[in-house]
């Protein structure tokens, strides 16, 4: 029935044409680059960003952002395509806790950059943005190129470098957690956007990272080389250090990813979710009592220490395969997580050298900035030594690890397992806050070890003795003996010796009560000064 | 059948092989000690295997990822 002189509005409203509209532009975006290019995408043995989301992110969790960008086309006034930009990006939950996160769309122009109104990411851009603005952490799922010589063509100009620049992915740094995902090919600036993050990751075989490819490689410098052997796990991760951890497969580096944000506060102003972890806090482990040989040049698997102390299964090792002579992983303790600084008695007797130093800088600033409270378990002789080692500047990168803690407000615990010597050994302590110094009975410690110690400080002696090498030997002896840790623990030196067997208990109970003073002083942490 | 290189993780000296040729080892063996930093370091048999070649002699100087061991592994 119709009331004369009015218009019935229809029963869809009248919007039946835009909201079909809408429907083909959100159908185009899920087509990506078209079905023959997500062919061979696939064929490369690789994953969408569509089906990227889906296996990083909870189920159903992912709602968009950006989805009708793209290029459209027309015919006259009619819409028949749109090629999406090559970004896909939105919120999305782990484990129910809410992430911005992005990546590049590789069936789209390779990933390139795509230059819309406003920049969806890759390199700041709305998921950054986001991320901040919420205070959620951010996810990057790198699979781009970089920027391209066509896009002179396409603007008429060249772009000055830092025009789509990385201030908004260096304030993240300071305030939430970054994680990035190198999933393909990576140059350029998403290479350099994968570095600024706390924790990185590649995909072996199908992920290479590098400042510039093969052909710009052999352009420049006349070197035949193929991405593999230029950017691959093998170079980037365990030789460079330049990404964190290799994943064996894009499934198992979403599984890292979920479960490095285990770990991870939403943000600086809060803590560590804690975790009920079932693994009683009084739990002492017998083997610990034995697990380091009498015999001081025999070394032991300092993994399986660590294993033995922490919550069962909560182990997460940081830089694996790099700088081998340290070992740092995230873990809980009781539920709460904490790092773990350690030195590898089968690398070097765990001298610190340039990588570890490296290594152990980064997940000191990590730990620091996040409210993670640190464990160093301390077995080292010193800084590495010999020619390789001054050459590649240990002296440097190893004071600058010295200098981060001393920087550092997170409350530290120093377990003394075996070694503690010189400037490397006073990098394991919280010198700057309750300096506390917790040390098994088969500790050590002194400026420098009393072996090639005795022999510098009584070379003269030594040389008028009858039998030079006895005295030697006879001299480190009486030295030893006054070297014991139960001698400085009178001195109140250090602050408890332990049994081994106690180690998970006693932490246990100070982690435990600094939990008051984690949540009081949680925030940004702004540092001062010029890093040597 | 694989074969695969045992290397060495430090720059030391062939303190001990202890291992021979025609040897099964399983994996996480000890195939020979270095010594490095006055301490022995165990190069390991990560997949283990049979020993196929001993690639270095005790006393011998070796450097950081240099091969000291042949193994053929399942």
């Amino acid at each position: 029935m119709s009331t004369a002189g009015r218009d019935e509005p229809p029963a869809d409203g009248g919007w039946a044409a835009e909201l079909e509209e809408l429907r083909f532009r959100l159908e185009q975006a899920q087509a990506l680059g078209g079905p023959e290019a997500v062919a061979k995408h696939h064929q490369q043995g690789r994953l969408t960003i569509r089906e990227r989301l889906r296996g990083l992110a909870d189920p159903d969790s992912f709602a968009e952002v950006g989805t009708l960008t793209g290029q459209g086309r027309y015919e006259g006034e009619k819409l028949t395509g749109v090629t999406p930009a090559p970004y896909v990006m939105g919120l999305a939950k782990i484990d129910g806790r809410p992430i911005a996160v992005g990546g590049e769309d590789f069936t789209v122009r390779g990933g390139t950059s795509w230059s819309g109104d406003r920049k969806k990411g890759g390199q700041g851009g709305f998921v950054e943005d986001l991320a901040r603005a919420y205070r959620i952490p951010l996810v990057n799922l790198i699979d781009g190129a970089g920027g391209s010589v066509t896009s002179i063509q396409r603007r008429g100009h060249s772009v000055f470098p830092g025009v789509h620049g990385f201030e908004q992915s260096v304030a993240l740094l300071g305030e939430v957690p970054v994680v990035c995902a190198v999933m393909g090919t990576a140059a350029g600036g998403p290479a350099g956007r994968a570095i600024l993050s706390h924790w990185s990751v590649m995909v072996k075989d199908t992920a290479q990272v590098f400042a510039a490819g093969p052909p710009v490689v052999e352009r420049s410098l006349g070197q035949k080389i193929t991405k593999e052997e230029l950017g691959g796990a093998r170079l980037a991760v365990d030789v460079a250090g330049t990404i964190d951890n290799v994943a064996e497969s894009e499934a198992q580096c979403f599984e890292m990813i979920r479960r490095y944000l285990s770990y991870m506060p939403a943000n600086v102003w809060e803590l560590p979710p804690l975790t009920d972890s079932g693994d009683a806090p009084q739990r002492r482990e017998e083997e610990l009592a034995r697990i380091v040989p009498k015999d001081r040049r025999k070394p032991y698997n300092m993994r399986c220490l660590i294993e033995l102390i922490v919550d069962r299964g909560s182990m997460f090792e940081i830089q694996p395969t790099f700088g081998k002579s340290l070992i740092t992983c995230l873990a809980r303790m009781d539920g709460k997580v904490v790092g773990i600084v350690a030195n590898n008695p089968m690398v070097y007797a765990g001298a610190l050298d340039v990588k570890g130093a490296r290594k152990q800088t980064h997940f000191v600033e990590l730990c620091d900035c996040f409210h993670i409270p640190l464990i160093f378990l301390v077995d080292v002789p010193g800084f590495m030594v010999g020619k390789d080692a001054e050459a590649a500047a240990t002296l440097r990168e190893g004071m600058r690890s010295v200098y981060v803690g001393l920087q550092a407000t997170v409350p530290m615990y120093t377990v003394v397992i075996r070694k503690c010597y010189g400037m490397a050994g006073m990098g394991a302590t919280d010198k700057n806050g309750l300096d506390f110094k917790i040390a098994w009975p088969s500790a050590e410690w002194g400026s420098l070890p009393i072996e090639g110690g005795v022999a510098a400080a009584f070379r003269r002696e030594i040389e008028k003795a009858a039998d030079p090498k006895a005295r030697e030997r006879e001299l480190e002896a009486q030295l030893r003996a006054q070297a014991s840790p139960l001698r400085t623990a009178e001195a109140f030196g250090v602050e408890e010796i332990i049994d081994p067997r106690a180690t998970r208990p006693y932490l246990c109970r100070f982690i435990d009560a600094a939990q008051g003073r984690l949540r009081t002083t949680v925030g940004p942490k702004p540092r001062y000064g010029v890093r040597p | 059948m694989a074969t695969y290189e045992a290397r060495s993780e430090v720059t030391g000296s062939v303190w001990n092989v202890v291992c021979e040729v025609g040897q099964r080892l399983e994996p996480g063996d000890t195939v020979m000690v270095i010594e490095s930093m006055k301490m022995e370091i165990p190069v390991i048999a990560e997949d283990g295997g049979v020993v196929k070649e001993i690639l270095v002699a005790k006393g011998t100087a070796v450097t950081e990822g240099q091969p000291v061991a042949v193994l053929e592994a399942k």
